[in-house]
């Protein structure tokens, strides 16, 4: 595996709070191969946008390390993270506060080019600016507006050229539809899916909503509370989950289909902090398979073969209790 | 034969700004039975939630103004009524759930305060009893009696979207309005709102409309459906109708554009261009310049919503038969 294109190893971020430390995220392990994508799901706080952000060094892990072409990129000097960051970009969420309400959409986009001084010419540097709004579908005669003009699809487009702009390898999408309506939703998961057609780009997407990464990634992690507690290849995932926790969330999204209504398990409370975790499954109050041994120990990663593993005392048990 | 409980016709609610005349919402006709729950759907800027504050007499004015049509529950227009009437109708009578718990409890006052204060508006109790019916209000949405002292911040955000259903439903409404409950919310919290309210209608037998943008939503709690678009309903019917036999282009549209979980594509099939303009709507039918099927009758007429079986309207010149097209093809 020394030849992923990307491999993170152990990687943690903890915060300091008044109440002590807080586990945003405890120990991924995991990799990329080049040109492929892949998902990061799960709920609220569960450590997915912290990840994206480690992933691009925007912030900086506690411990483990990000190799990038074999390179570990939290060691990397000033100068060599320069260069990292050219080949490195994320897509935010929000397109609504993640642009500068005072610059135009020429110069946000603009913005990269500038910092990082790729071109010389100055027309050079516009024939870039229209050939990337081009490039997400902005028409040129949205050169000179402001963001505030625009709608979220729109918005949402500037965002990505700005993310294009520097001809990255690896983009980081956190969340990059959920603020957009259904219609215009479906218009930027087909850019960004053409786009990497085009050039090759390895994602890694992160979302809350399952349903979105189904169409567009090779792998899925499935994160709760800092941990990752299932990876698998997505049809396997999708066809057969076994953590309780992945059931939960796959059978908790509300289908637009009469005919297949599914059975739902519906997990109990809410999701429980993150400041010092007890050393115990760390879904194991909400899960109704809970046993002694998952509040009182923390379960290792299960091999299940095939890139399907799981976090889960019970997960053999679980399988044969299945109808 | 159900009671209608609330009839709602061609609703027209406009804004004056700046920038010209926005027509919000226009024409609009819905109505729901009693015990029954309404869906409408629509992306943002379609006019959902301008409806449900022209229902409920919340719009503002200026700059809004409710240019014409009737809303009648049972058989008083509450467009006729003055400011104090419909004071004393909401909250109790109709009442609504707005989509933001984290915005719609005030921070300073503790969650049984915000309960117990609407059933001392509307009904002839002391404070202590209403207090006793806030706590009991809020094992109702299953918050312990015991955080009933809290705050808002002290609690979650499923949670506060429980506090807030229980104000809601504090003095027992016939109409509960409820716009985007659950979309703030994580989805395996989001699971546990819709089974709650799903639970509360059928115990208490209040109508309700519920609005959103999510299909699978709606699937789950609807009896009917009406589909909006830059101001009107486009289609509507029961949930069978639009499910399974959906006639308009922009309802099939909406279908097609959402990634279905148990389906393998390779991209997804959007409705191309984007929401009109609501001061600036395309003339003729509003949806021409994103359909399919648009030929130039539809660029200069606006077509009238029709009934093509009992109970299921829409509004396309395709069904009027007066297009070279004869059919809308279903979204796969």
């Amino acid at each position: 595996m020394s030849n992923s294109y990307i491999e993170v190893k152990n990687l943690k971020k903890y915060f300091q709070t008044p109440a002590g430390n807080l586990h945003a995220v405890d120990g991924l392990d995991f990799s990329i191969a080049k040109g492929k994508t892949i998902g990061v799901v799960g709920e609220s706080g569960c450590g997915k946008s912290t990840t994206g952000r480690l992933m691009t060094m925007l912030l900086e892990p506690t411990e483990g390390e990000i190799l990038f072409n074999g390179t570990d990129v939290t060691k990397l000097s000033h100068k060599g993270m320069a260069e990292y960051r050219k080949k490195i970009q994320i897509i935010f969420q929000d397109p609504f506060s993640s642009l500068n309400p005072r610059k135009t959409v020429f110069h946000s986009i603009v913005e990269p080019l500038d910092i990082h001084r790729v071109y010389r010419d100055k027309a050079d540097k516009e024939n870039r600016v229209y050939e990337l709004m081009e490039l997400v579908g902005l028409s040129e005669r949205f050169v000179n507006s402001y963001p505030h003009e625009l709608d979220g699809g729109r918005r949402q487009r500037i965002g990505i050229a700005r993310a294009l702009a520097l001809s990255p390898e690896f983009i980081v999408c956190d969340e990059p539809v959920s603020a957009l309506d259904v219609s215009i939703q479906a218009q930027i998961l087909n850019l960004l899916k053409r786009l990497q057609l085009q050039f090759g780009y390895t994602y890694m997407f992160i979302t809350h909503d399952l349903s979105v990464v189904k169409h567009f990634t090779e792998e899925i992690m499935v994160m709760y509370l800092g941990q990752v507690v299932e990876k698998a290849p997505v049809k396997q995932l999708f066809a057969n989950p076994r953590h309780p926790y992945t059931r939960a969330l796959l059978s908790a999204i509300p289908v637009p289909n009469l005919k297949k209504k599914k059975e739902r398990i519906l997990l109990q409370g809410e999701i429980t902090s993150p400041i010092n975790p007890k050393n115990e499954c760390r879904f194991a109050a909400r899960c109704s398979f809970a046993t002694d041994e998952c509040r009182s120990s923390t379960p290792e990663i299960t091999d299940l073969g095939c890139g399907h593993t799981v976090r889960c005392f019970r997960v053999h048990e679980l399988e044969e209790m299945r109808p | 034969m159900q009671k209608t409980l609330l009839d709602v016709k061609d609703l027209t609610i406009k804004f004056r700004t700046d920038d010209g005349v926005v027509e919000a919402v226009n024409k609009v006709s819905l109505s729901v039975q009693e015990g029954e729950t309404l869906g409408i759907v629509g992306e943002t800027g379609a006019g959902k939630t301008t409806t449900a504050l022209g229902i409920m007499g919340l719009v503002d004015s200026p700059p809004g103004k409710i240019e014409g049509g009737s809303i009648l529950l049972d058989d008083t227009d509450l467009l006729k009524l003055g400011e104090e009437a419909v004071r004393k109708l909401r909250g109790k009578e109709i009442s609504m759930i707005f989509q933001d718990p984290m915005t719609s409890l005030n921070p300073v006052f503790t969650v049984v305060e915000q309960i117990a204060e609407v059933i001392v508006n509307h009904q002839q109790l002391g404070e202590k009893e209403a207090e006793q019916k806030a706590i009991e209000m809020l094992e109702l949405v299953r918050i312990p009696a015991e955080r009933a002292y809290e705050y808002p911040h002290q609690f979650s955000g499923g949670m506060k979207q429980r506090v807030v259903i229980a104000i809601a439903l504090a003095c027992n409404p016939r109409l509960l309005i409820a716009d985007e409950p659950t979309t703030a919310l994580d989805v395996t919290i989001q699971a546990q709102v819709l089974e709650l309210m799903k639970d509360l209608k059928t115990k208490s037998k209040t109508s309700m409309i519920m609005i959103t943008h999510d299909l699978g939503v709606v699937s789950e709690i609807c009896d009917k459906v009406a589909i909006m678009y830059a101001g009107e309903i486009v289609e509507s019917g029961s949930l069978e109708d639009i499910f399974e036999n959906p006639l308009h282009p922009y309802t099939n549209g909406l279908f097609g554009s959402i990634p279905d979980i148990d389906k393998e594509v390779e991209f997804l099939s959007p409705i191309e261009g984007l929401v009109p303009d609501p001061s600036d709507l395309p003339s003729g039918c509003k949806f021409h310049p994103r359909c399919k099927y648009a030929q130039h009758l539809c660029r200069v007429e606006d077509p009238s919503f029709r009934e093509y079986s009992p109970g299921h309207f829409t509004k396309c010149f395709v069904h009027e038969g007066k297009l070279s097209v004869k059919e809308v093809k279903k979204y796969e």
